[in-house]
This record gives C-alpha cells, sequence and structure tokens, in this order.
C-alpha cells in the first residue's frame, strides 16, 4: 500500500509527496529509508527489489519502505534537496515548525521509528563503495548487521564535528539502527543493489518476519584501525588499476596519478600492507589530499 | 608598519592551476592582533568589499599598535564563481571547521584558517546577508561572549544579535574562537550602497576601540557612530510562511512596523491568487525581508526586532 506520509505545496510545480510503501502488519517492525540524498539511487532499486519479494511473501509484522525520502533531490538529479540547498540528512530530528526541510525531516522521522531501521545510501558521485553496512562503534546492532550478509560491516567512530543524522535520531529514540552504503552516486550498479535487496530480506529473516535467503558470511567485519585510507600526494588524472574487492598485497600498484596534460605519472599509489579494497575512486580529476582508495587490512 | 602577503593554504588544482587563500598582514608596534576574514561562503561579496577598503585605509596610516590579518577571501572558487558552496566538492566551507589537516581541500582550508587565526586576540568576520534576504547591518556575538559583546557595540551597526549557538554551530568558523563577532548587512550574491561603508567604519571603529588604530583613522566623527541596540534570540521573531508559492515584500529592512502590520503576501502566480498575508507578529523593526520570491510552507520571509 503506498500512502502520502507528508505533503508540501510549492510554488510553480505542483505537490512535493514523501510517500510511504507498507506490507504486513503488527510487530516487530522493519522501517528501510532510502534516498535520502537525491544522487544515490542504488536504493531506489534496492527496494524496489525487495517490495517485489514482499508482493510475493507477505511478512509477520511489519515493513515499511520510503525509497524517496528527498524526492525533489532525486527528481534534479542533486545530492541535496530543493529547499534552500539544505542536506536532508542534517535536518533530524526536524521542526513541526521550521523550514521546509525540517518540516519534511519532523514527518519522515515521525513516521519512521521502527523497532529496527535501515537508511541506505551510494557513495558519492566519486567514489564506487563495497557493499557495506556502518554502523557505530557502541550499540548492540551488531548481530542485526552480521545477519544482512553484506561483504562488510563497518564499526565507526563519529567523526569531530558531524551533526546528528537520521541513525543518530533513531538510536536516541530506543530504535536499533544503521546506515547501508554501496556503490556509486548518480549511477545505478543493479548488482550493488541485488546485494542490498538480499541483505535485508536475511535481515528480515533474521527478525522472524520472512523466510530467510541462504545466509552469507560477512568477508570483513572491521573497526577504524583497521580501515586504512590512502590519499594522493598531488592533484592530477587518477587511474586506478584495481576495483572494489581485490585483494592486495603489501606493494601491489594500486593506480597513478597522472597529468592531465600529457599523461606523465606523477605518483605510483601502493599498498602499504596486504588487504582488500572496499573503496575506489572513480571520478579521475582530483586535487592533493583527495580519498583515492580505502584498504581493509585484516 | 611593515605589510606583507603569504599564502596560508595553497590548493592545487587537478589541472596544476594553484589557489591561494591569502593572509594580508600589517604588522605595527606593541598591541592586540585582529584577524578580519571575508568570503568564507562565495556568495557574500560584501564581505570581500569592506576588507579591501579597510586594507586601503590601513595602507594610509604611518603605524598602527599591534597587528592586523586580513583574510580577504577564504573560498576564492566559490567567490569566483558567485556560489555559496566550494564547487567541485559542492560542500559549505562554514559547515566544515575545524577542518582537517589532510583533508580534501574544503576541510585543509578550514584546518589552516583556524590554525592561522587561532594566533589573534580579536576575530572579526564580515559577510553579506544570507543571499535570499535583504539584511540591516548588526553584529552577531554568542551568548557570554561580553569582550565580543562590548567591542560590537562599537561596530556601527544598528542591531547587535546576542544567539544562542544552534545545533550547527560548531562547524561554523565563528564558533572556533573566543572574542569573535560577525558583521553582516546588505543583500545576499549583491553589492549595496552604503553597506560597506557603514560596516568599513564598524571595522575601522571597533580597531580604533582596541587601541590598534587612533581614532583619527576611522573614516568619520566619532559621535556619528550609530548606537545598536542590544537583543537577545527572544527579542528577534522569526516570520515564516505557511503556504508555498511567490513572497511579494510590502516593506523594506529597517521598516518600523505595528503588530499586524502587512510583511508581504504569497501569491500564486499561475492561478493569480493571494494564498497568505504574512503579518509583523509583533510591533518591532524589521531586521531582514526575503528577497528571493519562491518559498516553501517555513519558508523564513522576515526578521522582525520586537520593540522593548
Amino acid at each position: 500500500m503506498v500512502e502520502d506520509i507528508y505533503t508540501i505545496e510549492v510554488p510553480f510545480r505542483g505537490t512535493y509527496r514523501l510517500q510511504r510503501l507498507r506490507f504486513g502488519r503488527g510487530s516487530p517492525r522493519l522501517v528501510v529509508v532510502g534516498g535520502l540524498h537525491g544522487n544515490e539511487l542504488n536504493s531506489v532499486y534496492a527496494l524496489n527489489l525487495l517490495a517485489s519479494a514482499l508482493r510475493a511473501q507477505a511478512p509477520s509484522g511489519t515493513v515499511d519502505l520510503i525509497p524517496m525520502a528527498n524526492a525533489f533531490g532525486i527528481e534534479e538529479g542533486r545530492k541535496l534537496g530543493p529547499f534552500d540547498d539544505q542536506d536532508l540528512n542534517h535536518t533530524f530530528p526536524g521542526d513541526p515548525d521550521g523550514t521546509a526541510m525540517q518540516r519534511v525531516a519532523h514527518a519522515l522521522f515521525q513516521a519512521s521509528c521502527g523497532d529496527v531501521c535501515v537508511d541506505l545510501h551510494s557513495g558519492s558521485i566519486l567514489v564506487d563503495e563495497m557493499p557495506q553496512v556502518r554502523l557505530s562503534a557502541k550499540g548492540d546492532e551488531l548481530d542485526l548487521a552480521r545477519a544482512m550478509g553484506l561483504p562488510l560491516v563497518w564499526r565507526r567512530q563519529p567523526r569531530t564535528g558531524e551533526t546528528a543524522q537520521l541513525v543518530d535520531c533513531w538510536r536516541a529514540a530506543g530504535c536499533q539502527a544503521f546506515r547501508v552504503t554501496g556503490g556509486r552516486g548518480a549511477t545505478l550498479d543493479k548488482a550493488v543493489g541485488a546485494t542490498i535487496a538480499l541483505g535485508l530480506r536475511r535481515l528480515m529473516g533474521s527478525m522472524g518476519m520472512t523466510r530467510p535467503p541462504a545466509p552469507c558470511p560477512v568477508l570483513a567485519e572491521v573497526t577504524d584501525e583497521q580501515v586504512v585510507v590512502l590519499r594522493c600526494g598531488t592533484g592530477g588524472f587518477f587511474v586506478p588499476e584495481v576495483s572494489v574487492g581485490d585483494h592486495v598485497t603489501s606493494g601491489h600498484l594500486l593506480g597513478r596519478v597522472v597529468a592531465p596534460v600529457g599523461g606523465a605519472t606523477l605518483e605510483e599509489v601502493r599498498a602499504p600492507s596486504t588487504g582488500i579494497v572496499v573503496t575506489s575512486r572513480l571520478y579521475p580529476m582530483v586535487h592533493a589530499q583527495e580519498l583515492l582508495l580505502r584498504l581493509v587490512v585484516l | 608598519m611593515i605589510e606583507s602577503q603569504a599564502a596560508i593554504c595553497r590548493i592545487e588544482l587537478p589541472t596544476h592551476n594553484e589557489v591561494q587563500v591569502v593572509r594580508r598582514r600589517f604588522q605595527g608596534t606593541e598591541g592586540p592582533t585582529v584577524a578580519l576574514v571575508a568570503g568564507i561562503r562565495g556568495d557574500t561579496p560584501e564581505g570581500v568589499r569592506v576588507l579591501y577598503e579597510v586594507t586601503r585605509l590601513l595602507r594610509q596610516l604611518p603605524s598602527i599598535a599591534g597587528c592586523v590579518d586580513i583574510y580577504p577571501c577564504a573560498n576564492p572558487l566559490a567567490s569566483y564563481a558567485e556560489v555559496q558552496r566550494w564547487p567541485f566538492f559542492d560542500v559549505d566551507l562554514n559547515r566544515r571547521f575545524p577542518g582537517r589537516e589532510h583533508g580534501h581541500p574544503p576541510d585543509r582550508v578550514a584546518f589552516e584558517l583556524v590554525r592561522h587565526v587561532h594566533e589573534a586576540d580579536v576575530v572579526i568576520e564580515v559577510r553579506g546577508a544570507y543571499r535570499a534576504f535583504r539584511e540591516l547591518c548588526q553584529a552577531h556575538v554568542r551568548q557570554g561572549g561580553e569582550v565580543a559583546a562590548a567591542l560590537a557595540g562599537q561596530a556601527n551597526v544598528e542591531v547587535v544579535w546576542v544567539r544562542t549557538p544552534g545545533s550547527m554551530a560548531p562547524t561554523t568558523f565563528a564558533a572556533q574562537f573566543d572574542n569573535v563577532l560577525v558583521l553582516e548587512g546588505g543583500a545576499g550574491n549583491r553589492l549595496s550602497e552604503g553597506v560597506s561603508e557603514e560596516l568599513t567604519v564598524g571595522v575601522m571603529n571597533v580597531l580604533a576601540s582596541l587601541g590598534v588604530v587612533s581614532e583619527q583613522a576611522v573614516p568619520v566623527h566619532w559621535a556619528a557612530i550609530q548606537r545598536p541596540r542590544v537583543v537577545t534570540d527572544e527579542e528577534v521573531l522569526r516570520v515564516r510562511t505557511e503556504l508555498g508559492g511567490v513572497f511579494m515584500p510590502s516593506v523594506e529592512a529597517g521598516a518600523i512596523v505595528a503588530r499586524s502590520d502587512q510583511l508581504g503576501t504569497v501569491v500564486d502566480p499561475v492561478h493569480a491568487r493571494v494564498l497568505q498575508r504574512v503579518e509583523a507578529p509583533v510591533a518591532g523593526m524589521v531586521l531582514a525581508i526575503r528577497e528571493q520570491p519562491s518559498v516553501h510552507p517555513g519558508s523564513l520571509v522576515a526578521r522582525v526586532v520586537a520593540d522593548s
């Protein structure tokens, strides 16, 4: 069942609709939100696959899917929202009497506090990310994260200056919540979308809501200390030699920064240790000190 | 007095062109260090113009007591493009502080700016209004910042707003320092007649009150300096629309209004209907009025300072 959980009339062009797909009823309640950032679209595909599975097998309990939280941003192909360039994910828990984006955030938050809550993203438009669960270094969501069977589970410390995002607000409200990301922004990666949809079906299975698909072991479960961030020393044109998922050994050539004019090699990027590539830069123009790759060290 | 220029951060672009964030230093005799910063967002050029004028005035002086560090444009790429956010990364530099030493260019600029400005005893950020608005010249200081509040009283503005930090405040430039005031006025993304003159006088008068320059260096007589009204968050009322449409203002910034006076209307331009009459919630003075017309439910269209 599709329902409007919030609408706003906007000038010139009609109605903004925040829509929710609901399957089943009662508890437990799983809520999955996608498209908070309007140019991260693998979640839209993943949730459509999941909706198809839920139509074939009704859940025991309630599953709420909100695939396009930032519908206007999605229409405009932009990460941010249409209302004063605000980032919806920096607006939670919102305010019913605040700005348009704060009102959307408030309505979304009120409509999405389930027993278990998942926020789906893609990587930025610059990078490809291994499908993964990112969850707080503290908390008891780890078993749920493992149950999804995505390749990577990253227990991540909050960064300095990070403001409250939807997952933080869910957790503050007593929900079990985490973020899932994978692939690249502004790009549909069907395999990533299917992997995430399968992970969500395993999650429902572990919650006793549906018959679970076959389990899949997590490839790597890491904390910040096991994630090596590789940045370039000089700006230029980055040519990767590896892809997400590749196993590399110490010294392996991961990519080159070359001169955009002429192609002379300016810098070789090599693996500092044995590991798995979990993030890879795809947009080739890079500034000095930009992220090129992440490796997880096992 | 010695004038010098240094790059506090060099951004090498992927094409190997280089962009510098520059500090201009006027080093005089013994005295306090004052940092003046503009252009953190690229669509507030009024601050850049004020620091240009202040630089020209300082150059005419034989000496100063202390040091004035001028950062004329913290976000040169956005300023060139006349957009709020740092291009390429599409990030708001004023949400990246305190930055990271080894991050991407916006984070490195934020880090270097904080590292250098921390040497200062007093920090003044000068900027134009948010792009949708026209604003009276005003100073913002943090609640509890007595030194900054006293200096803001000398800044030739009409209102000093003592603000309680909001949820996003920790990532702003101003939040990184103790004695900091933010001077703001005019309209977003343009230069307005009279605004830079007012704020230039304000900056020079603050420097005079700190003893860095003499009273004679201030372009107007001390008796002509505006005596601002000091207000707190409770006295500044935000007026929001309840419906989306096109906002047509009925008053200008600085207007004196009675309670329920019309501040503007929200109209449906396609069907030529008035959707909402926006009224003053209290009697007072219009501190800011929206000039960009597209509004949504909850869009801020005016700030009114309530009569005391």
